[in-house]
C-alpha cells in the first residue's frame, strides 16, 4: 500500500475556553475571539457535521488517530489555528505561545504513535515576538514548521517580516501559511473586496497566497534566504501556472527594477514553495489532471492535505484521482517526506 | 528563400557616429543598427526577438544589477551598451546581442569595422 502523509490536519481545543489554561496570568481575563467566530461560515458549521459532539471536532487525539491512521495515513502534520490577527499584537503573541504549549501538552508529547508532527504558531504582526517564539521551540523534534495566517495587513515579502523568515530558515523550518482569522484585523478576502456569501469567500480566499508568494520572490526574500521554504496550506496550486506565467512575463520586461531576481520567478518554486491540496482545486475532469500537474512542475510542489476535520475534508483516493504513478507517489507522500524529513514505513514501499 | 550573402558596405564616416550614437542601416528585411559604445562599434538587427518590434529605435543606456550593500540594493552598470525595446522594455546588450534577463533569447549581431575614418558593416 502507498505510504500517505497528510500535510494538513487541524487539531482543535475541546472547547473554546481551553486555551485560557495555557495563557499567562496577566492575560487570563482578556476577551479573545472564539474559533468559528466570523461572518463567512459553512452552513451547519465549518467542520464535518458528523464530528460535532460534546467537544469540538478534531479535539480528541485518539479519535483523530483512529480516523486518519486506520485509513492508511502514516504521518499527520498538525496545523492548529489561533484566533487570527487581533488588534492587540502582544496579546496575540501570547495566544500563539498558548496554542503551541497546548499542542505539545495535549497532542505531541503524549503521542505514543509517533505519527503526529506539529506547527508552531507565531504572530507576524509582532516580528520580535515571533522570532523569540521560534527560538524557544525550534529544537523540539516534533515541531516541524512555523505557522502564520494567510490574512495579513502587508504581503509577506515586505521587509518587516524578514527576520521571522530568516529565523525559520536558520532552523530549517518551513513556514506554513493557512487561512486563520476573520476577526477584523484583515484585508477583504478577495482582491476586489468582500464576497457576498460563503461560496465566494471559500472559492477565492485561498488565492491570496499568490500575493505573498509574488512578493517573496520579487522583493528578493527567497534569493536572500536559500533555505527558506513556504507551504501554502489552503490549496490553490491549480491556478499557480497562469499566475507564474504573468510574473515571468513581467520580469522579462522590467527585470531592471528588481535586479536581485536573477532568474525567471517561476524558477524559485522548486527550492522554496510547496502547496497542500484542497478539495476545491484542480480540473473537474480528472482526465486533464496529469497534464495540468506537469505545467510549472506542480507535481513536485503538491502535498496531500486532508483539512480534517474541516467540512471540505478530502481523502487520499479522491486527491490522487487522475494522477499517474509517479505523480501519485509525490503528492501522497514523497514531497512531504522530503520537506519534513519523515521516513515512511519500509513495508509501505 | 534565397539567403542573402553578407556584403561589406559603407555606413557613414566615423565623425557621424560619435560615442553614444546609432545609425540605422537599410539592409535586409528589418534594417541593422550600428552603435558606437564608448568608441567601439557594434551592430544588431533592428528586430526584437520577442514580437518583432524595431528594437534599435529603443533607448540606449545602462542596466541595473543587484548590489546588496547599497541602500537601494542595486547599481547602474554596462552604461551605453543596453538597448531597451520600445514596445515591451526587453533589454539587450548590443555588444553581444544577448537579452539581459535571459541570455538564451538573443538578437543577431553583425561585424563592423573602421577603415580610414569610415564605418563599414558586413550584413
Amino acid at each position: 500500500m502507498t505510504p500517505i502523509i497528510d500535510a494538513n490536519v487541524q487539531p482543535h481545543f475541546r472547547y473554546n475556553a481551553e486555551i485560557r489554561r495555557y495563557l499567562p496570568d496577566a492575560h487570563k481575563l482578556r476577551s479573545i475571539p472564539d474559533v468559528e467566530q466570523q461572518w463567512y461560515q459553512a452552513p451547519g458549521g465549518d467542520y464535518r457535521q458528523d464530528l460535532y459532539g460534546e467537544n469540538y471536532p478534531g479535539s480528541d487525539p485518539e479519535t483523530v488517530s483512529r480516523h486518519l491512521f486506520s485509513q492508511g495515513v502514516d504521518y499527520a502534520i498538525l496545523n492548529p489555528l489561533t484566533r487570527g490577527n487581533i488588534a492587540d499584537y502582544l496579546l496575540n503573541s501570547r495566544i500563539c505561545a498558548a496554542v503551541n504549549d497546548w499542542l505539545l501538552d495535549r497532542w505531541l508529547e503524549p503521542d505514543s504513535t509517533n505519527r503526529f508532527r506539529g506547527t508552531m504558531r507565531v504572530n507576524p504582526e509582532d516580528p520580535k515576538g515571533a522570532v523569540a517564539e521560534i527560538e524557544r521551540l525550534a529544537t523540539h523534534p516534533k515541531l516541524v514548521q512555523v505557522g502564520v495566517p494567510m490574512q495579513s495587513r502587508e504581503p509577506y515579502g515586505k521587509p518587516m517580516f524578514e527576520p521571522i523568515w530568516e529565523a525559520a530558515a536558520a532552523h530549517g523550518l518551513p513556514v506554513a501559511v493557512h487561512i486563520n482569522g476573520g476577526n477584523g484585523v484583515d484585508h477583504p478576502p478577495t482582491f476586489a473586496g468582500h464576497a457576498h456569501t460563503y461560496p465566494g469567500y471559500a472559492a477565492f480566499m485561498p488565492l491570496n497566497y499568490f500575493v505573498h508568494l509574488a512578493t517573496l520572490i520579487v522583493e528578493g526574500v527567497f534569493g536572500r534566504h536559500p533555505r527558506l521554504k513556504f507551504v501554502f496550506a489552503d490549496g490553490g496550486y491549480d491556478i499557480l501556472t497562469p499566475l507564474m506565467w504573468r510574473l515571468d512575463t513581467f520580469w522579462l520586461s522590467m527585470r531592471d527594477q528588481t535586479p536581485w531576481v536573477d532568474r525567471y520567478p517561476s524558477e524559485y518554486l522548486p527550492g522554496h514553495v510547496r502547496f497542500c491540496s484542497s478539495a476545491f482545486d484542480g480540473p473537474v475532469d480528472a482526465g486533464k489532471m496529469q497534464r495540468w500537474m506537469d505545467f510549472t512542475g506542480k507535481s513536485d510542489l503538491l502535498m496531500y492535505g486532508s483539512s480534517y476535520p474541516h467540512w471540505s475534508t478530502s481523502t487520499p483516493g479522491v486527491m490522487a484521482e487522475g494522477l499517474d504513478g509517479p505523480q501519485r507517489d509525490k503528492v501522497l507522500w514523497r514531497n512531504a517526506s522530503e520537506l519534513y524529513g519523515l521516513a515512511v514505513r519500509e513495508s509501505a514501499l | 528563400m534565397v539567403q542573402q550573402v553578407p556584403t561589406r558596405r559603407f555606413v557613414c564616416s566615423l565623425d557621424e557616429l560619435p560615442p553614444g550614437g546609432m545609425k540605422l542601416v537599410d539592409v535586409g528585411k528589418f534594417g541593422v543598427g550600428v552603435y558606437n559604445v564608448h568608441g567601439a562599434l557594434y551592430a544588431i538587427v533592428n528586430y526584437c526577438s520577442h514580437e518583432g518590434a524595431p528594437l534599435c529605435l529603443g533607448l540606449i543606456g545602462g542596466t541595473n544589477e543587484s548590489a546588496p550593500q547599497s541602500p537601494d540594493r542595486m547599481r547602474r552598470v554596462r552604461d551605453g551598451q543596453i538597448v531597451r525595446c520600445p514596445w515591451h522594455n526587453w533589454e539587450y546588450d548590443v555588444t553581444t546581442g544577448q537579452n539581459v534577463a535571459d541570455p538564451r533569447r538573443r538578437v543577431r549581431t553583425y561585424q563592423v569595422d573602421v577603415s580610414d575614418g569610415e564605418v563599414y558593416l558586413t550584413a
